[in-house]
């Protein structure tokens, strides 16, 4: 198993997407809005967004706080519906998709990485890796262990699978958090503000990890972050402000 | 997802000690009234071996008589009370009689050293099964044969003694010893339960008490079996006779289905005492049990929202939400299950370990119900967490 760790990107602008191969969208946003409404307030969080990733390409997504960042990454990871507007995977719309078909395309399209980690702290890393696997139908227990352990190889972690989160740093757990998103081999990764809990030194080394998880592996990364330096080392940058796509 | 529920609820073993320590009670409580229920149950149904229907014990007082000419009068007493239109047959009988709270007990075995076995004593006449209908499985009933005074008492057993003493065997002709009396089996009768339904089916044994016995003079109960629906005229006539024969006498009658409905009512008593403090208890349990999810689950948004993204449907957060609920369940009840299963081995309280174990069986039943009871609704809560709120929280 290769340790995406020991291959970090060494340019900046790399792109997996070579000069004149067909671009390929994964996902596809259309005119999204997203309101949130309460009885005496109406909060435009994402007004008009339009919005193609596509297949292997590393985007980031910068913006204030409050500009709609998060949202953005909630809807393209399917955990929420938009007012109005389109969400297509693979070409497919998923706006009438029930509460099962959701699930099963986020468990197998989909990885997801927090800026807090969200470990399970009364599981051990190996079976926090484990979780996404859990909800797939068809593995066995000891595949699923043996895709977690690859998993945490690729992470460098082998030698802590039987740690729990409250033993490691920041960054471990961050890469432990990656290892679980990688774990179901998804096709998508999307990253909100992965190094935003970490110093720089550790943040280096999780935009490392993720740099080479695209390069090596072409991973479909969307990143959102407050960092203009690691968002540079991406190949594309949305703005977002005050709800809508200014870059 | 077994294998995870596992090891994450024996990961939260600490955090959910409290919840296991009220599992455990939970079921003691459920236990121990359980196995008296279901001890009381058994008991009620196995057979009486008897009819109390249109029997009525008749208590008689000689007052002050003199000792030497009681005996006389309670002959005369018989023969009267034998010959009144409405009365089918009459026994004396000693003072435990059926559903009285009286009891003669002793124990039982066949000769020095052998094995003893605890029953009833019962001294009677020989009108017993006439008057309440006791079925003779083998040998015969007490009879003028068995009048003249002879070398060895004579005895009737019951096919539990029977089995107590000689196993397998017929007990027929075999000598039975009562301490240091010792008698010879002629007959072997069905059960005979005289303390009531609810008491423990156990050996018993009948003793003869001849007509002409006058060493028996403390026998002054009498069973009378009277025509169906004889009532207070035949109960006034038969007191009146008696005070005829003897101004000093009185009487008392008391139709055994009175003194039935009185016994049942006094021992129920204490279970249906406890049966209203264990559901109070239950109650409480389950008011804990689902403050505690309803705590726990608000505690866990992040996680369950986390779950959610990872893939999971809402159905299956509700699913592993009763699945915890249902191995924490499992984690308390394999304590309880350790400690109870200690009574039938160690046979504590005489009861019958069957009655343990299903007493144990339906505790778990009732636990493991109960607990996914309470989960619920706050399994339903869980599953309506919206996961981009719950992480976001986080």
């Amino acid at each position: 198993m290769e340790n995406l760790l020991a291959n970090p990107s060494p340019s900046a602008h790399a792109s997996t997407q070579p000069q004149g191969r067909t671009a390929v969208p994964v996902l596809q946003l259309t005119d999204i809005e997203k309101i949130y409404q309460t009885k005496t307030i109406e909060t435009v969080a994402l007004n008009r967004v339009n919005l193609t990733i596509n297949r292997g390409e590393f985007v980031s997504v910068m913006g204030p706080s409050g500009c709609g960042k998060s949202t953005l990454l909630s809807l393209m990871g399917l955990l929420d519906e938009p007012t109005s507007g389109t969400i297509e995977v693979d070409g497919r719309a998923v706006t009438s998709y029930s509460d099962r078909e959701l699930a099963g395309l986020r468990n197998a399209k989909i990885g997801f990485v927090f800026q807090s980690y969200h470990l399970i702290n009364d599981l051990s890393v190996v079976d926090n890796v484990e979780l996404p696997l859990l909800y797939r139908p068809g593995l066995s227990g000891k595949e699923r262990r043996q895709r977690a352990l690859g998993a945490l190889e690729k992470v460098g972690l082998s030698a802590r699978t039987g740690h729990f989160p409250s033993q490691l740093s920041g960054g471990q757990r961050q890469r432990v958090a990656i290892a679980r998103a990688l774990a179901g081999a998804p096709e998508i990764i999307l990253a909100d503000e992965p190094t935003g809990n970490l110093d720089s030194v550790m943040g280096e080394e999780i935009m490392a990890l993720l740099l080479g998880l695209n390069q090596q592996e072409g991973t479909t990364i969307v990143m959102v972050t407050h960092d203009e330096q690691q968002a540079r080392k991406t190949q594309r940058l949305i703005r977002l402000f005050d709800g809508s796509q200014v870059g | 997802m077994i294998r995870h529920l596992l090891t994450l609820m024996w990961n939260r073993k600490r955090a959910n000690g409290l919840l296991i320590a009220e599992m455990v009670l939970a079921f003691f409580v459920l236990f121990a009234v359980g196995s008296l229920g279901v001890y009381l149950q058994r008991n009620y149904q196995s057979p009486l071996g008897f009819s109390y229907e249109n029997v009525w014990e008749m208590q008689l007082d000689p007052g002050s008589q003199p000792r030497a000419e009681q005996f006389a009068t309670l002959h005369l007493a018989l023969q009267r009370l034998r010959s009144t239109p409405g009365v089918e047959a009459v026994t004396r009988s000693n003072y435990n009689t059926p559903f009285t709270f009286n009891n003669n007990t002793t124990d039982f075995d066949t000769g020095k050293g052998t094995k003893k076995a605890p029953g009833d004593i019962y001294r009677v006449g020989a009108e017993l099964p006439q008057v309440v209908g006791l079925h003779l499985l083998a040998g015969r009933w007490f009879d003028r044969r068995d009048d003249a005074p002879g070398a060895r008492s004579p005895i009737v057993i019951t096919d539990l003694t029977q089995a107590a003493l000689f196993g397998g065997q017929s007990g027929l002709g075999k000598i039975v010893r009562d301490g240091p009396n010792e008698y010879r089996v002629i007959g072997v009768s069905g059960p005979y339960r005289a303390g009531g339904e609810l008491s423990d089916p156990q050996p018993a044994a009948f003793r003869y008490v001849a007509p002409l016995d006058t060493s028996a003079m403390d026998l002054h109960v009498l069973l009378l079996r009277v025509r169906p629906g004889a009532g207070a005229a035949l109960e006034k006539r038969l007191n009146e006779q008696v005070r005829q024969l003897n101004a000093g006498w009185t009487s008392g009658i008391t139709p055994l289905a009175e003194n039935r409905h009185n016994k049942l009512k006094q021992l129920l008593t204490l279970p249906a005492l406890l049966g209203v403090v264990c559901l109070f208890l239950i109650v409480n349990v389950m008011l804990g049990l689902f403050g505690v999810l309803w705590l726990n689950i608000n505690q866990r948004r992040g996680e369950l929202g986390l779950r959610r993204a990872m893939g999971a449907t809402s159905g299956a957060i509700s699913r592993q939400i009763v699945g915890e609920i249902i191995t924490l369940t499992t984690f308390g009840l394999l304590l309880g299950l350790g400690l109870a299963v200690q009574f039938p081995l160690l046979g504590v309280f005489d009861v019958p370990a069957g009655a343990y174990v299903t007493a144990m069986l339906l505790a778990s039943g009732l636990l493991y119900t109960l607990a996914a009871g309470c989960a619920l609704y706050p399994s339903r809560l869980a599953a309506g967490i919206h996961p981009a709120v719950a992480l976001r929280e986080e």
